[in-house]
């Protein structure tokens, strides 16, 4: 009897111990999954995202992928505070995939952006550092405004320092320099070209004037001198042929035909040697003086006045010679031609009065000098 | 006897139960968000960008290993409370990293701004000598705007210096180091070329 008791007793337990086993493992069978993988994938996709720069160089889709894992993150713990068996991670899954898709977007697309940024930032710096090459080459001797140098100054300083961003490959800081450079350099360049090929728009007249001097000092047999202003070039043609090419300095404001006295312009047309000046007649060693203004420059200047483009009290300039004492390497005379006298010498050596002197802009038409 | 027998073993089963429990180290967190606020303050963002964004996410990993073990029945966080507690650790020597960082930017920056003053200081003497435009007054004209931009970029750079932008201030100084040195072996090269002694 008491044995059989004790059997009872027993098999209570077991049967007490097997329910509860059970009722644990239904407890914990039906405990809603959390998608911890999913947001594992989702932090390591961001991590390679935040590895490529995908932060500088595809920002909206990272910022995205980041607020999508964050939602993911903050809608888990939320979740985490229900009751074990309401949770629902349906939420944070969806978040966690679109967080790791996005990721992996902003990854892939910032490493083409930076492969791309890479080459255009080079092309862009060769491209802006071969503008500032033809500034020098093209506008060291033109008088630009100080303005102008200003900001050719300025965007070279920017473009230094896109430089450095480049080489540190920090493009992003490299593309904002180089955008402020452009606008500066280019702009600059487009302002002093549009004067420039403005200047040149007169080179039909100039080619007329140095073909018929060319010409009839071949015809002649005869000598002629003819200056470039932009070349800074005197020359002299025996019989149409170039004799001689010396450097010459003229007025500072030497872009352009003289217009009136005072302005510190050479004047560009067809002139003559009027008078020898020799070296106790002149204070520039030796002188050529031309007949300017002439019969066309009296009439320009005339009509300047009449419809207000100069001053009513303007006066027209005189005296402007072919001269010595040159080689100063600035444009320093009031609009004469200065040469070194040595050279000076020859030039006034093979002159004589009634020898054409003709000044153009340029023996070059704008294409020929720059295309 | 029998309520007694079968409330007991209920009592232990909820002891069991209660006892697996473990409670979110919270103070771990904190500490080790505290620690990588620290490492973002010394600005390992700048100077050590790789260490920080490693850091951030050795942190976001541990979160979300919590968060995951928060979502369970039985809870006990003693691996994550010690990774916890590495975090923080790293994030201190990230921290000493970018102050270690910064110290060499700042020096550099520091060196690099006396040097240029001191090419300035010859710039400004150099200057005057030049032939009154052996190149043409238009070099001249390019000249005094170059050293105007030069001084200006050295005057923005001290001026991020001054604030602690080291890194920035690096950036336009090296720019400026590199006009100013242009500038002076150009109008070296004039001075040589006019033979005139400087």
């Amino acid at each position: 009897m008491r044995l059989k008791r004790a059997w009872r007793i027993t098999f209570r337990i077991a049967g007490l111990t097997a329910a509860l086993a059970l009722a644990v493992f239904l407890l914990v069978r039906f405990v809603p999954e959390p998608p911890a993988e999913k947001v594992e994938l989702a932090r390591l996709a961001l991590s390679e995202a935040t590895a490529n720069r995908a932060d500088t160089y595809s920002r909206k889709l990272y910022r995205e992928a980041r607020s999508l894992y964050d939602s993911a993150m903050i809608n888990w713990q939320a979740e985490n505070e229900r009751f074990i068996y309401f949770r629902d991670y349906a939420r944070v899954s969806e978040f966690a995939d679109q967080s790791a898709r996005k990721a992996r977007q902003a990854a892939k697309i910032s490493k083409n952006n930076v492969t791309d940024l890479n080459i255009y930032l080079g092309q862009k710096i060769e491209k802006l550092n071969n503008i500032s090459g033809l500034i020098n080459k093209r506008f060291s001797a033109y008088p630009l405004s100080p303005e102008v140098w200003k900001d050719i100054s300025k965007g070279r300083m920017l473009l230094k320092e896109a430089e450095v961003s480049y080489k540190k490959s920090d493009y992003a800081h490299s593309r904002t320099k180089l955008a402020e450079a452009d606008l500066l350099l280019s702009g600059s360049y487009e302002k002093a070209s549009s004067h420039l090929s403005e200047y040149f728009s007169s080179y039909p007249q100039w080619k007329k004037w140095i073909d018929k001097t060319i010409a009839d000092s071949r015809r002649n047999n005869s000598y002629a001198i003819i200056v470039d202003k932009y070349s800074r070039k005197c020359m002299i043609y025996h019989a149409g042929v170039r004799k001689y090419e010396y450097n010459a300095e003229l007025g500072p404001n030497w872009v352009g035909d003289k217009k009136m006295k005072g302005d510190k312009a050479t004047p560009e047309g067809l002139y003559r040697v009027t008078k020898k000046l020799g070296n106790s007649r002149t204070k520039y060693h030796k002188a050529l003086l031309i007949d300017y203004p002439n019969a066309t420059d009296r009439e320009e200047f005339r009509q300047g006045v009449a419809n207000g483009s100069l001053p009513k009290n303007a006066k027209i300039g005189s005296l402007i010679e072919i001269h010595g004492d040159g080689g100063r390497g600035v444009d320093w005379t009031d609009g004469c031609v200065a040469l070194i006298n040595s050279e000076m010498d020859v030039v006034y050596k093979i002159a004589s009065e009634g020898t054409p002197v003709t000044i153009v802009g340029s023996m070059l038409g704008y294409d020929q000098l720059f295309e | 006897m029998k309520n007694k027998v079968l409330m007991g073993l209920a009592a232990i089963m909820m002891v069991a139960v209660l006892s697996s429990c473990g409670k979110k180290p919270q103070a771990e967190i904190d500490a080790a968000n505290a620690a990588i606020e620290a490492a973002r303050t010394a600005e390992a963002a700048v100077y050590v960008p790789e260490e920080f964004s490693a850091l951030q996410d050795s942190l976001n990993a541990v979160m979300a290993a919590i968060t995951a073990k928060e979502s369970k029945l039985f809870k006990n966080f003693g691996v994550e409370t010690e990774k916890l507690a590495q975090v923080a650790t790293l994030a201190s020597t990230v921290s000493a990293n970018a102050a270690t960082k910064k110290e060499e930017v700042k020096a550099e920056a520091a060196n690099l701004l006396t040097s240029i003053k001191a090419v300035i200081e010859e710039n400004a003497k150099l200057i005057p000598k030049l032939p009154r435009g052996k190149e043409g007054a238009e070099v001249i004209e390019q000249i005094k705007a170059d050293v105007a931009t030069v001084d200006a970029a050295v005057v923005e750079a001290q001026g991020l210096f001054d604030n602690g932008s080291f890194m920035d201030a690096m950036n336009k100084i090296k720019a400026a180091k590199e006009k100013a040195d242009g500038l002076n072996a150009e109008v070296k090269e004039v001075l040589t070329k006019a033979r005139i002694r400087f």
